[in-house]
């Protein structure tokens, strides 16, 4: 890892003055240099070198360096949300990659910046990741390592299940999760366990600082699409308009193309943020009224309610989502599902008053139930007492149980089509 | 990087130690077993492994019953693997998932259990080993190796040569004879060359248990090997009265019946040496295999004097493993260890059954020679 030379530090100050005078705004960037298994270290680690050491990371480490060593997939760039905000650079690539990877940047540290769900995370993430690690590591030596990565273990498999409605609660404070005072969030599960289980002293500051850690990956994954849109807007914006020149045309077309492609087709985050930023500015006559909208929907939406807003039917032919009304307003519909509560169900407690009540909040989709059972262990065994989640499974109520290690099914009675609001679910 | 690399070896390390505990547990398994034969390295092996899929509540389908995972019913999987299977029904904190492994790292695996040493290759390095660069360009290819840049430019040239390219205007419309895509060359390195000579005792008294043990022993040994070199040579040998050389296949599936001559075979060893594979060039390994009984005294002073004067000098190992059959008088062996206890490329090992698998691949390959 080395600190980028004077041609690319040259690069980082044009883009940056261009992206800057073009309406931009966004807090100092450092840019660290390279290489391929450095950079899938990193993306192991979730962006952050210094976090806490734990085998997943290296699970992960070690498909990544398959997957490319096969081939399969290439990280381009790796920007983390911190001040100030830290971005890397692979050394292999080519300038006008570099070129592309620094307008991209541009995009997202404004977007760290200015975004409304990110407006709670902690500016010093490298520093709070750095202590959680060495936090970890101390703790490890006192208790035993493999105690505290069972329960990491644990608490990871866990740690879907916070509140974003609870997170504005953390704004202004000392970390990313919300405070468990006056009350706990209606969804913040991590959050009851750490106010309500009876923890050792060592599991509760562990599982503190997983659930600081969610509430500060939560943002990331309900803007994936604005996000990446923005950040290929205004890449695209700034290399075709200024940065390119004559001669790097063509490879910029083709990485940028090769970006915007893929399998996914129209429903590559990328791809499908970049089109709906395109159609915002064009709708508001492009120039400076078009940018001051897009600014503007940038600081306020999340990827559920800005595909809800502008993804119009038009939209929807034109990008072949679907050809007719019905068609458009499927495909839009089933892009939000997978989209609510960043595809992840809605657990809600209903009580936490000796044995712990969960619910999961019926949209029509089944939880796996392996993976359920096994989950509600998890959670019983911190809870430490019973611990029970109504559900559906075949068109049935259906209530999991958790007591003393042994996980229990109570079927309810036939419910019809299997639709209906969470509300009126009857207790099985 | 001052810290950071050790940082994520770390984690690595401890995930490889979390499926190599569970290859480990399950190693004599895997190695006494017959399902991985017959197997080439690069194909991957399927460990099933719990507790390394986080668990969540997520949506899913629920298939038919449990939902469990679905790779263990498969047919290739390892044997016992239908234990596992039944646990998940009764037991649903088996979460099972599989981590798939090169027959290699398996290798790696099984040397690291057994403390196996590194083998040190002598000699010249003389057999070239090919690998694909990408570096080249080729008018074939597959539309994932496109190249644009030269595509466009190959575009451009043919478009003003025959005028059709507007400087005000520019378009290009490549045809199929514009189309270039990355190529790769063959890169060759050399490499340290090896052979190695499977001979089996396929007399009247080797029955199929006693078979079936050489060939899940060669199995391992020739993993193992393949591990540490790059490039491989492997021959097969039987012999009862005669010896021949024969293919892989006909090695383990062939059931002659006679008298045993064990010495025909080391004169075709020997012959094979001179004439294909000089020891002076060759890092060559001699495993032979039978029950332990010969023609007579007489052969087996032939045999010794065959080994101390044409087959030792230049091998790197010589192992005799003996099988343990309800006929054999296991007489050879002590012969051997009487005369060539001294020789420091010898050895030998008796194995009685399948138990017995694992400490031989130990005793043969414990010194890295």
């Amino acid at each position: 890892m080395t600190t980028p030379g004077p041609d690319l530090q040259t690069l980082q100050r044009d883009v940056e003055a261009l992206a800057r005078s073009q309406g931009l705004d966004f807090p100092e960037i450092v840019y660290e240099v390279v290489d391929h298994n450095q950079l899938n270290e990193i993306a192991a680690l979730g962006g952050f070198p210094v976090r806490y050491p734990h085998w997943r990371f290296g699970m992960e480490f070690d498909r990544l360096i398959k997957g490319h060593a096969y081939g399969l997939q290439r990280i381009y760039e790796l920007v983390v949300n911190t001040r100030p905000v830290v971005a890397y650079l692979l050394s292999q690539n080519s300038p006008v990659e570099q070129k592309l990877v620094m307008a991209h940047v541009c995009g997202h540290a404004d977007f760290f910046a200015h975004n409304a769900w990110f407006s709670h995370t902690d500016p010093n993430m490298m520093d709070v990741l750095a202590s959680h690690g060495a936090r970890i590591r101390v703790l490890s030596d006192q208790v035993g390592m493999e105690k505290v990565e069972d329960f990491i273990d644990r608490v990871q498999s866990l740690d879907n299940l916070v509140d974003p409605g609870a997170m504005d609660r953390a704004r202004g404070r000392p970390g990313n999760a919300p405070p468990l005072e006056p009350f706990v969030g209606e969804r913040d599960i991590l959050g009851q366990l750490l106010h309500s289980a009876p923890l050792d002293e060592w599991q509760h500051e562990v599982l503190a600082m997983m659930r600081d850690e969610a509430y500060y990956f939560l943002p990331q994954m309900l803007t994936k699409i604005m996000n990446e849109g923005w950040a290929s807007f205004w890449h695209s914006r700034l290399m075709t308009t200024s940065l390119l020149r004559d001669a790097e045309v063509v490879d910029y077309a083709d990485q940028h193309s090769g970006a915007m492609g893929g399998d996914d087709g129209p429903m590559n985050p990328y791809k499908l943020g970049i089109e709906l930023f395109g159609a915002i500015f064009h709708a508001h006559g492009g120039g400076q009224a078009g940018l001051e909208k897009v600014t503007e929907v940038r600081a306020v939406h999340n990827d559920l309610t800005f595909v809800d807003n502008f993804l119009t039917d038009e939209f929807c032919v034109r990008h072949r989502l679907g050809g007719t009304p019905e068609e458009c307003a499927a495909a839009k519909e089933g892009l939000m599902a997978s989209l609510t509560n960043g595809g992840q169900p809605v657990i809600r407690i209903l009580g936490a008053d000796g044995e712990l009540e969960l619910e999961h909040c019926w949209n029509g989709q089944e939880l796996q139930m392996d993976a359920a059972e096994e989950t509600l262990r998890n959670v019983a065994a911190l809870w430490q007492r019973p611990v029970r989640l109504q559900t559906r499974l075949d068109n049935r109520a259906l209530l999991l149980s958790c007591v003393d290690g042994e996980v229990g099914r109570e079927y309810g009675e036939l419910l019809g089509d299997g639709e209906g609001a969470p509300s009126d679910e009857p207790a099985a | 990087m001052t810290s950071e690399g050790g940082r994520i070896a770390r984690d690595r390390r401890r995930f490889e130690e979390i499926v190599r505990g569970q290859i480990k547990r399950d190693l004599k398994r895997y190695v006494t077993g017959s399902e991985m034969i017959g197997r080439r390295g690069r194909q991957l092996v399927s460990i099933p492994v719990p507790r390394i899929e986080l668990p969540r509540l997520r949506y899913g389908k629920n298939g038919k019953g449990q939902g469990k995972g679905e790779g263990e019913g498969q047919g290739d999987g390892a044997a016992g693997e239908a234990d596992s299977v039944g646990a998940a029904g009764s037991e649903p904190g088996q979460h099972l998932l599989e981590v798939e492994l090169r027959l290699e790292e398996m290798a790696a695996i099984l040397g690291e259990e057994l403390e196996l040493p590194n083998i040190q290759p002598r000699g010249r390095a003389r057999v070239e080993v090919t690998s694909r660069k990408y570096t080249s360009v080729s008018r074939q290819g597959p539309s994932s190796l496109r190249h644009m840049r030269r595509t466009i430019k190959e575009t451009l040239k043919r478009q003003i040569g025959d005028k059709s390219y507007d400087p005000d205007d520019p378009r290009f419309i490549p045809i199929a004879d514009d189309l270039r895509y990355r190529s790769f060359r063959d890169v060759s390195t050399p490499d340290h060359a090896a052979m190695i000579l499977y001979m089996m005792d396929v007399s009247g008294s080797m029955g199929r248990e006693q078979k079936e043990i050489v060939r899940l022993v060669s199995f391992w040994i020739d993993t193992w090997l393949r591990s540490q070199y790059r490039s491989l040579e492997t021959r097969y040998m039987v012999h009862d009265a005669a010896a021949k050389e024969v293919d892989q296949d006909t090695f383990y599936r062939l059931r002659e019946s006679g008298g045993t001559k064990i010495s025909s075979a080391y004169e075709l060893a020997a012959e094979m040496l001179e004439t294909q594979f000089p020891t002076s060039e060759w890092n060559v390994y001699l495993f032979h295999f039978s029950d332990g009984d010969n023609w007579s005294g007489r052969d087996t002073e032939k045999c010794l004097q065959l080994l101390t004067d044409k087959l030792l000098p230049g091998v790197n190992m010589f192992c005799y493993g003996q099988v343990k059959s309800a006929y054999g008088s296991g007489q050879f062996m002590k012969d051997v260890d009487a005369s060539l206890s001294d020789e420091s490329n010898v050895i030998s090992c008796e194995i009685l059954d399948r138990e017995g698998i694992l400490p031989a691949i130990k005793t043969f390959l414990g010194k890295g020679l």
